[in-house]
């Protein structure tokens, strides 16, 4: 009965001292306008081009982070390949982070990616390549990036 | 007899409480657990956006048009000439654009029995950016004025009206034994943007 009490109290403690991460987007992955048969590429380092996630959580704790990339965009019954290469991500767990200088560059947005918060969490830059075709049909073309973050525990 | 029921009824009341409050334990330990991994989880959703330019479009509007030609004359027609040709290209206004012509050097009987020289000077061509699609009546400054068709400039766009035109004027050089009939010649011209 007291082992059973000790570890309620123990879990109810870990949820207590361990609060949510949470993320919040900055700013969309944002090509502009793209001229048919011409690839466009927005780099990592691209301030308000670039996709921006933060991520807030407990100082120290270990994240794991990952993002499940498209590959078209779509507008109007058609479709702009996209390309996100292995170079294409960033991560800066300082206090004050830069996006033209990350701490961490070059990572690869298709792996989970492990890294700690800083005292000011971690924000995070993808960049990408969209490919329209030649004959490419004018008009808006959007696609969904997602991105999950979860305490490894370490 | 009447206290030995009263003890055992006690204890296996005492049991049941004991078993209920350890499935409580449990179950209030499985939703905490429960509780805590689903906040250690966190999830955003971005977007990637694109806006697509208008595709390119070209045409021949007027055929490089000599007329009637003299054996041994030469004719040339300037690119400012009603007869000159008139190709005309639509897309984004103001984008970059690299132009490329493919020019002749003969133009030929359609049995392909005899062939004419022709040629393209270093000024044989104009870009109006206005769009205007006349030779004719092309305003300086409205793009570029008597250029090298075989070397377009770098810095052609689409004028801001979504049209730009190309004015191509040329020669021919028929010899003194040139077979009377009607002579053709392929003028293609390949229009991409640069991107900027």
């Amino acid at each position: 009965m007291k082992n059973l009490l000790v570890i309620a109290a123990t879990l109810l403690l870990a949820t207590i001292s361990c609060p949510a991460q949470t993320i919040t987007l900055n700013n969309d992955l944002i090509f502009g306008n793209v001229f048919p048969g011409i690839p466009k590429t927005i780099t990592k380092y691209s301030v308000g081009s670039a996709a921006e996630f933060h991520v807030a959580g407990t100082s120290g704790s270990e994240i794991s982070i990952q993002f499940a990339l498209p590959t078209y965009m779509h507008g109007s019954g058609f479709n702009i390949e996209m390309i996100f290469f292995n170079t294409d991500c960033s991560i800066d767990t300082l206090a004050s982070p830069s996006q033209t200088s990350p701490l961490f560059d070059n990572l690869n947005p298709w792996t989970t990616l492990v890294y700690r918060l800083g005292s000011a969490g971690l924000t995070l830059w993808l960049g990408g390549t969209a490919i329209p075709k030649a004959a490419q049909p004018p008009g808006s073309y959007t696609a969904t990036i997602v991105l999950t973050v979860a305490y490894t525990g370490a | 007899m009447a206290e030995n029921y009263s003890f055992t009824y006690s204890f296996v009341t005492s049991q049941r409480l004991h078993l209920w409050l350890k499935i409580s334990l449990l179950v209030l330990s499985f939703l905490i657990v429960m509780a805590a991994s689903g906040m250690a989880q966190d999830v955003a959703v971005g977007q990637a956006t694109a806006t697509v330019l208008a595709t390119l479009a070209v045409s021949s509007t007027a055929a490089l048009a000599f007329g009637n030609v003299y054996q041994g004359v030469s004719s040339t027609i300037a690119n400012n000439n009603a007869s000159a040709s008139v190709f005309t290209i639509t897309g984004a206004a103001s984008s970059g654009i690299m132009i490329f012509m493919a020019l002749p050097n003969y133009v030929a009987l359609a049995d392909g029995s005899d062939r004419m020289t022709i040629s393209f000077s270093s000024t044989d061509a104009s870009v109006d950016t206005l769009g205007g699609g006349n030779p004719t009546t092309m305003a300086a400054g409205s793009g570029f004025q008597n250029i090298n068709p075989h070397n377009f400039p770098a810095a052609a766009v689409i004028g801001a009206g979504g049209t730009t035109n190309i004015y191509l004027g040329g020669k021919v050089l028929p010899t003194i034994d040139q077979t009377a009939g009607a002579y053709t010649g392929d003028i293609i011209l390949t229009v991409a943007y640069t991107g900027n």
